[in-house]
């Protein structure tokens, strides 16, 4: 028994509001643009006769489908760098921090970035970057090298630096909750049994945290994949991810284009976290087990 | 010889705990940067050296007019994060109390919230524009870049208050219900005090995540921008110290929102453990 009768009209009835909110600002949209990206014709307008015409042009083009590419190799690199960083940090701040007090700011100094502007801190990455930025001048100072390395701002690499200070976190969050969740019994167990401690964190550890670890490197993943502020930012104008095709097409009116790049763009969103769903079940997080 | 796994275990703990604290500079040092790159001199450039110490791009800032002024924008957008913060407030307590009741079709309701996180905010924004466009309906920040905004508020407070209702004990209200309450006055006498925690969590996702909203925004705003959308244009036109300007300012915003709803949090807290004991 409690406040709310299973299977009532009412449980039925509170949840309509934000479902009809959800599909008509979210699923409509979306199905709407599919449907865009079927438009032939001259005009744009639901009149337009369906082709495929604009996916045979997009997939025509070489730029575009190596674009399309390098944004998926890009978003893995990611994921590696983020999961490996995020693993190790969560595993840190749980299980190697003694102090509850030191565990405290350190979290803090972690994930309170996390509530301020992705626009800002990707800004910020700027004057740290270019040819006169920080770490030139740091490096030119150590005399590591003579003249300042123009390859960081406006560059690949350069975007690679900025977005995994910006979503280690995400990777690291899920894996600290899930480690928290152990229960230091069952690593006693194991150790009283004479386990060494890497098998301990292999058969023990690991697979207990590996819901978190999903699920961080899905946020990385769609995070990454759709970034395109810092890319436009810390990339100049000479670096493009599929995002920024959209971008690009919308600013010059081709919408049915840019309908296509986006159609693309929730095929790759829709893979990837199915295939996530796949191996863990985000509804039973937080419930004790 | 072999080393104990006393030592080996103070080897990896020193490693993560070294990995750890670089990571931490390398998150840091580029808003510290920003923040103090703000107050360069006058002359000063927007790297290092500094030119002086001044306030001199707050007070320009301060005294903008028409083409970089921040001022409205700033308020745009935080009135529209308190709007979006007090609906996904409503709208999460109401669907995660819905689900509580697993109403038929329960999972799809699930998915679709949890599409409002998957979807790239760049498409939801954008094929709202065109929706808009086609149904004839013109952009503005407190209509449409409100509406696009809770679809992608409303999903984190959502997931906050299941979360929140799965580690509930559902007996306090079963004692409630038993002792004559109506369902009404059990949920808002015991069930809403004990969320209340959760409740502050899904207004700060919603607070927090509308003030620094920008794709969405980007594509729905129309002519009155928010806070984001004018950083983005003054960047596009040219990067002075003021943009650092406001930046710092803006971060300084939201960190001191946190910290706010963290106090809150933390006194609540403590006056219900003081009752306990």
């Amino acid at each position: 028994m409690s406040t709310i009768r299973a299977r009532s009209a009412a449980s039925y009835w509170l949840a309509v509001p934000a479902a009809l909110w959800m599909l008509g600002v979210v699923v409509v949209p979306i199905v709407l643009l599919a449907w865009v990206s079927l438009w032939g014709g001259r005009t744009f307008s639901p009149a337009s006769p369906l082709t495929f015409d604009n996916y045979t042009k997009f997939f025509a083009n070489k730029t575009y489908l190596q674009l399309a590419l390098s944004t998926v190799g890009h978003t893995a690199v990611l994921m590696a760098v983020t999961g490996v960083l995020g693993y190790g940090i969560a595993y840190f701040l749980t299980m190697k921090v003694r102090s509850p007090r030191w565990r405290l700011v350190l979290f803090l100094a972690f994930v309170v970035p996390f509530w301020t502007s992705t626009l800002i801190r990707g800004i910020a990455w700027v004057p740290f970057l270019g040819v006169n930025g920080v770490i030139n001048q740091a490096l030119i100072f150590t005399g590591a090298t003579r003249s300042p390395i123009e390859a960081f701002l406006y560059s690949r690499f350069g975007i690679s630096m900025a977005q995994a200070s910006l979503y280690t976190m995400m990777a690291a969050g899920p894996v600290v909750y899930m480690l928290n969740a152990i229960q230091p019994a069952l690593r006693e167990a194991a150790m009283t049994l004479k386990a060494p401690p890497l098998v301990v964190f292999w058969r023990i550890v690991f697979p207990l945290t590996l819901p978190g670890v999903v699920i961080g490197q899905v946020l990385v993943f769609l995070n990454v994949m759709a970034d395109f502020a810092t890319v436009a930012t810390v990339g100049g104008n000479k670096h493009a991810m599929l995002p920024n095709l959209v971008l690009l097409f919308y600013e010059g009116s081709q919408h049915r284009a840019a309908s296509v790049v986006a159609v693309l763009l929730m095929a790759c969103m829709l893979i990837g976290v199915i295939a996530a769903l796949r191996v863990v079940d985000i509804r039973r997080l937080g419930a004790d087990r | 010889m072999k080393l104990g796994w006393k030592l080996r275990s103070d080897i990896v703990g020193w490693a993560l705990g070294t990995l750890t604290v670089v990571f931490l500079a390398y998150q840091w040092l580029p808003i510290l940067t920003l923040g103090l790159l703000s107050f360069a001199g006058p002359t000063g450039g927007t790297t290092f050296p500094m030119n002086g110490v001044s306030l001199h791009w707050y007070a320009e800032l301060w005294k903008a007019t028409v083409m970089n002024d921040f001022k409205p924008p700033l308020v745009r957008s935080s009135l529209l994060a308190a709007a979006c913060a007090l609906t996904t407030i409503v709208l999460s307590v109401m669907s995660a109390q819905a689900m509580r009741g697993r109403f038929r079709g329960n999972n799809w309701f699930f998915y679709l919230m949890l599409l409002g996180i998957m979807a790239p905010g760049i498409l939801v924004g954008f094929g709202f524009a065109v929706l808009m466009r086609l149904l004839g309906i013109e952009l503005a920040w407190n209509t449409t870049t409100f509406l696009v905004q809770v679809s992608w508020t409303l999903p984190f407070g959502f997931l906050t208050m299941l979360a929140v209702f799965n580690r509930f004990d559902s007996r306090v209200e079963e004692a409630a219900l038993t002792l004559g309450a109506s369902r009404i006055t059990a949920f808002r006498r015991i069930t809403l005090p004990l969320i209340l925690p959760g409740v502050i969590g899904a207004g700060l996702f919603g607070f927090s995540l509308s003030y620094d909203e920008y794709p969405r925004s980007m594509f729905t705003t129309g002519p009155d921008q928010t806070l984001p959308l004018a950083i983005m244009a003054q960047l596009d036109r040219q990067l002075t110290p003021e943009i650092y300007a406001i930046g710092t300012t803006t971060t300084a915003f939201s960190l001191i929102a946190v910290l706010m709803c963290s106090s809150a949090l933390w006194a609540m807290r403590r006056s219900t453990s003081a009752r306990r004991s």
